[in-house]
């Protein structure tokens, strides 16, 4: 290594055989030491399987949330404290308001891009979560959490939990009609807590409902805590991606041992940015054209008013869901109650599923005894049990999710409010169980026939002359042939002499 | 010059006595209706109770007959229909409405087979009106439960005689025809109103929602002002009649927010998804957004 | 050997040569994709510029959207096509390296930990106890700045709302509700007078005052004198999560929550006839004074709203 310090210094005035820029990237080595980790960094290997893009979208909507979302905190005001309105919007002109709702209205008409940024946040949100869930599952159907993934899987629900508590909390910091409501209940499900929920109810909200501390506290959480500890798991999460290296499906000279795709540099940096650009892109058209979240039209919280047909943004709507089909069950005697018809609905139904969640890669080691390590995909038929299981939970939580707007279905499908929830209970216990054998079947199908996903090509029928028919498969399409070539290295670019050491990221040079 | 200071004396007083008598005045009529506590309005602290009805207010009699032909103020006048329109409406009725309401508009009690035909006499010409105008009566299916709103098969003038001539039944019945005067109405004040009274049923963007046992709120986008103001005083079917306890210039308010920003609301936004709500927007995220992307994805990535 | 640009030959170490096919672009025609890159990172320049100009003269929300949305988009575009088609092809590929190291390793990391760390404590178990036992106190008592400071305890709040004996039911503009002042099928939302404008007012003890009849009206054996000249009242509070109840049917004489759709019949006692909520809506007793006004007999004789476990 001296004798190329000495070597440059003695040639200070010529740059080396890279120019300007190799120099600045030399005295960057100097100081930080970066050129052998640097360029085992760019070397990387990324398998790009369309599927390994939704992690993507939903990292990329991360982004966009904080750099909407610092926007946004330069004009929200987090106070309680009442106002009387004086914007642009008539109808609530000279109405008593709090000084959020006020300062989201105004960021809404008064400050320039405010909607936009406004609506891109609550876009992005929603996009966000629903690129966790699709990610996730992702993830889950094809076992890329066995080991030695379980981790990155742990902290991957963890983030799923954190994205929809924050949600929750800022589509709370208008301090709108439908958003307060949606406050109040979380209020009553603390509440409902055996033995300490009266006590956790006041210490969380500084009193009883509303009081002025919540719309201050939900800020500081959403903007500061929340997110600083999502910022902290998706580095990590991130970190354990590259360190343990992106899992592949099987295919042509893929295994277990090594990893196949593109380069890090130039090809995935140029793939991915790409993709950044066009999340952020499509976000910014959807707030274009779709309005979401029009505060103004629902007016400020008041504990007295209430609209009908509200429900909370998507990715709660099983919460609700859940609520809504409950039986009225409470538990009353030795003179307490333990309002059941809250608790298992909103306390322990979440908790089951989410312990579920966490505990599937353990449970899985036990039920299958498998504790080899796991760098190939499955494709999800290849494990009928496992996909089974998915769909049905999957299963569950959509019909919970459809159970939160029977209003809306009584009312489009010309049906009675009470027929709807009838039969949302009824299919809250059937789908699931009819799912799972369901999806059994398919997947054992599909492994048992070959060619299973692939086009089916045509059969060329003849005729012979003796009037006889002779069907024979048409050859398949060019498009389905594999043109891949087997994989190689990635090119070095740099003239090596015969001394090659076992450490590949060392270069001697010739000049 | 100077002025003497006996003059002076005469002028200040003059002038405290402008400001003691003419400043109440001034604050009372401009501050009207834009107060900084839109909850607490003087004029509305003299709410007529059963308003709607001609109490004290300014009412127009028909000097021959002594009939109270308007009633109303400054925010609302309720007129009845002229009682000539009552043999033609007579008519209308014995056609349209008989057959189910009875000759004398009795109504029917319900038996086995069927529920009960309101009884029409005492309801007002208001109701009559509301039912007739927004096409709910003739009822196209008379055993749903609730009429929905449809194409109206009866004109304007013809709803009139009908409700002319079932007032002349009874003609203590109130509320007549309100005409609310909308210039002089508070789009803010009614917004609040709204808020607190109708969105309930109604939702607050006013869309309408199914209510208990196969009734509904219907959705507000497409009502003329008058029939607004008709179903709040009159309270149709499930409806809760809002009589005392909103004065006639809170509907006209509330009138003035449901014709404005319920049946053109302002959606800077974008397209206004239906008004539905976070269901709509979670859709749409997730079909357009996470959707689009992820085919984006299929895109960007390989297909091996 | 010069330093300049051009004597510079990148040949590649694992052997392969400028031609080989990893190394070239996939797409079959690279000047046609080249050229169609190119009009989209145009295009996505000339959009994004004129979110610029957009923004500069305050234009409509939707064409800020579109533009950087449009601009964004085509970027991105040409950008991900650029890497797609132009860029070498590969696949490449990359060898994993067992993450596990030697055993050797592992079992010094392992004795680092246990042996020397055990080394220390075993014959002082009792430090260790010690200080064990002042970090688990310590990480008890943490908490309590985390929980109790936040608020009071909740006491004897959740039992009582501000109604009283002889409390005026005013509705939210602050005036009195008079006995002639609603027909039968009226609703009106009621607070004690001078709290309708409080949080506590709205939040606890909204009630609602619906007229059933002209005459006393029983809701349920016990309370004959609660509704006099037909109006009663109840608590505004959903049982089931405190959501307001305000939606009223009145041919069905049913309060609807339009939460999660609990109905309560309003001529037995609001007792839940449908839906998750679990309990009647608390009754007010109610009396007409003197001069016509509705006033109320006492408070609630339970709490009002959701459940919660002191509640008995």
């Amino acid at each position: 290594m001296s004798n190329l310090a000495t070597t440059r210094r003695a040639k200070k005035k010529s740059y080396g055989p890279y120019g300007k820029l190799g120099q600045t990237l030399g005295e960057l080595d100097d100081r930080v030491g970066i050129a052998k980790g640097g360029r085992t960094f760019l070397d990387k290997i990324f398998p790009d399987h369309w599927s390994f893009m939704l992690g993507e979208i939903a990292l990329y909507s991360f982004v966009i949330l904080l750099a909407t979302g610092v926007f946004l905190t330069l004009y929200y005001i987090p106070s309680s404290a009442i106002v009387t309105y004086h914007g642009s919007y008539a109808p609530l002109v000279g109405q008593k308001v709090t000084q959020a709702f006020a300062s989201t209205v105004d960021l809404s008409f008064k400050v320039r891009a405010g909607l936009l940024m406004r609506q891109m946040h609550h876009w992005a949100c929603d996009i966000f979560v629903g690129a966790i869930v699709v990610h996730m599952a992702r993830v889950f159907f094809t076992g890329a959490f066995r080991k030695p993934r379980e981790l990155n899987w742990t902290i991957g629900a963890t983030l799923l939990i954190l994205a929809i508590v924050n949600g929750f909390l800022g589509y709370s910091l208008p301090d709108d009609l439908v958003s307060g409501t949606g406050i109040r209940i979380a209020y009553s499900i603390i509440l409902s807590v055996p033995l300490v929920g009266t006590y956790l109810a006041f210490w969380i909200f500084g009193g009883n409902f509303p009081g002025t501390a919540i719309i201050p506290r939900f800020f500081i959480l959403h903007v500061l805590i929340v997110p600083a500890i999502i910022v902290t798991l998706v580095t990590v999460h991130m970190v354990l991606l590259v360190r343990q290296k992106h899992t592949q499906f099987p295919g042509e000279g893929r295994t277990e041992k090594n990893v196949v795709g593109a380069p890090m540099f130039p090809v995935f940096m140029a793939k991915t940015t790409g993709f950044l650009f066009i999340v952020t892109g499509f976000t910014a058209l959807l707030s274009a054209f779709a309005q979401i979240n029009p505060i103004w039209q629902f007016g400020p919280y008041d504990a007295a008013r209430i609209s009908y047909a509200v429900q909370p943004d998507w990715y709660m709507g099983f919460l609700d869901g859940a609520l809504r089909i409950w039986p009225s069950w409470s538990f009353h005697s030795f003179g307490h109650t333990i309002p059941l018809e809250v608790t298992i609905p909103a306390v322990i139904l979440p908790g089951l599923i989410f312990n579920l969640v966490f505990l599937w890669p353990a449970l899985e080691r036990k039920f299958t005894g498998d504790h080899a390590m796991h760098n190939l995909l499955d494709r999800p038929s290849d494990r009928p049990k496992r996909t089974a299981a998915g769909a049905s939970i999957f299963a569950l939580l959509a019909i919970l999710f459809v159970a939160s707007s029977t209003d809306v279905i009584a009312n489009f499908f010309h049906v009675s409010l009470e027929t709807v929830l009838w039969s949302m209970r009824v299919l809250t216990f059937i789908v699931p169980f009819v799912t799972y054998p369901i999806t059994y079947k398919i997947c054992k199908e599909m492994q048992g026939t070959k060619g299973a996903g692939k086009r089916k090509t045509a059969n060329i029928v003849t005729r012979t002359e003796q009037g006889e028919y002779v069907a024979t498969p048409a050859p398949a399409y060019v498009d389905d042939q594999s043109h891949e070539l087997m994989p190689t290295e990635v090119p070095t670019f740099i003239t090596a002499t015969e001394t090659e050491t076992d450490d590949p990221g060392v270069r001697t040079v010739e000049r | 010059m100077r002025t003497s200071p006996h003059l002076l004396q005469r002028l200040s007083s003059l002038v405290l006595l402008a400001v003691v008598v003419m400043g109440p005045l001034v604050l009372f009529t401009t501050g009207a209706h834009a107060s900084n506590n839109p909850n607490q309005q003087p004029l509305y602290q003299t709410a007529r109770r059963n308003a709607g009805t001609p109490n004290s207010d300014h009412v127009t009699k028909d000097p021959s007959t002594g009939a109270i032909i308007s009633y109303g103020n400054s925010a609302i006048t309720y007129s009845a229909p002229s009682p000539a329109l009552a043999q033609l409406g007579e008519a209308l009725y014995q056609q349209n409405c008989a057959s189910c309401h009875g000759n004398e508009a009795n109504g029917v009690p319900a038996n086995g087979t069927s529920g009960a035909y309101p009884n029409l006499v005492g309801l007002g010409p208001a109701t009559i009106d509301f039912w007739v105008e927004s096409g709910r009566m003739p009822a196209a299916d008379p055993r749903s439960v609730q009429a929905p709103r449809r194409f109206a098969r009866l004109t304007h003038d013809q709803a009139l005689a009908i409700a002319a001539w079932v007032t002349s039944l009874d003609p203590t019945a109130y509320p007549y025809i309100p005409d609310p005067h909308l210039k002089k109405a508070n789009v803010a004040e009614g917004a609040a109103l709204f808020a607190l009274n109708c969105a309930a049923c109604h939702t607050i963007e006013g869309d309408g929602d199914a209510l208990a046992q196969s009734t509904f709120a219907p959705s507000l986008r497409n009502i003329p002002a008058v029939q607004v103001a008709e179903a709040i005083r009159t309270g149709p079917a499930n409806m809760p009649r809002f009589t005392g306890n909103l004065s006639d210039w809170q509907v006209n308010d509330i009138v003035k927010y449901v014709t404005t920003e319920i049946q053109h609301p302002n959606n800077p936004g974008g397209f206004g998804l239906g008004g539905l709500g976070p269901v709509a927007e979670g859709f749409v995220g997730l079909a357009l957004g996470v959707g689009l992307l992820a085919l984006v994805g299929y895109w960007v990535g390989e297909r091996q | 050997m010069s330093d300049t640009h051009e004597q510079r030959t990148p040949v590649t170490l694992n052997g392969l040569s400028q031609d080989d096919p990893h190394l070239q672009p996939a797409a079959r025609h690279p000047e046609t994709v080249e050229r169609v890159i190119a009009v989209s990172l145009a295009i996505g320049l000339v959009l994004t510029a004129l979110f610029g100009y957009c923004f500069w003269v305050n234009a409509k929300p939707w064409t800020l959207g579109a533009t950087m949305g449009g601009g964004l988009s085509f970027i991105g575009f040409g950008l991900v096509a650029w890497g797609k088609y132009l860029m070498p092809r590969g696949p490449f590929v990359e060898e994993r390296h067992t993450l596990a190291n030697s055993e050797q390793d592992r079992d010094a990391f392992a004795a680092a930990i246990i042996e020397r760390g055990g080394s220390v404590v075993k014959r002082r178990k009792m430090l260790g106890g010690l200080l064990g036992g002042g970090l688990g106190v310590f990480s008890i008592v943490a908490l309590f700045p985390l929980l109790r400071s936040l608020g009071p305890l909740p006491k004897g709040t959740l039992f009582h709302t501000d109604w009283r004996k002889g409390t005026f039911a005013v509705d939210q503009t602050g005036r009195r509700v008079h006995v002639d002042d609603l027909t039968i099928g009226s609703i009106v939302t009621v607070f004690p007078e001078g709290t309708e404008n409080t949080d506590r007012g709205q939040a606890v003890n909204q009630t609602v005052l619906i007229r059933l009849s002209n005459e006393n009206f029983v809701t349920q054996k016990g309370r004959e004198n609660w509704a006099p000249k037909g109006y009663v009242a109840y608590s505004k509070l959903c049982t089931h999560l405190g959501c307001p109840v305000g939606l009223y049917e009145q041919q069905l004489e049913m309060l609807v929550c339009p939460c999660h759709q609990s109905m309560f019949d309003v001529t037995n006692g609001a007792i839940p006839q449908f839906g998750p909520a679990p309990r009647p809506l608390p009754q007010l007793p109610l009396y007409i004074d003197a001069s016509g006004y509705v006033r109320s007999q006492r408070g609630y004789d339970e709490p009002v709203g959701p459940g919660f476990w002191e509640r008995s």
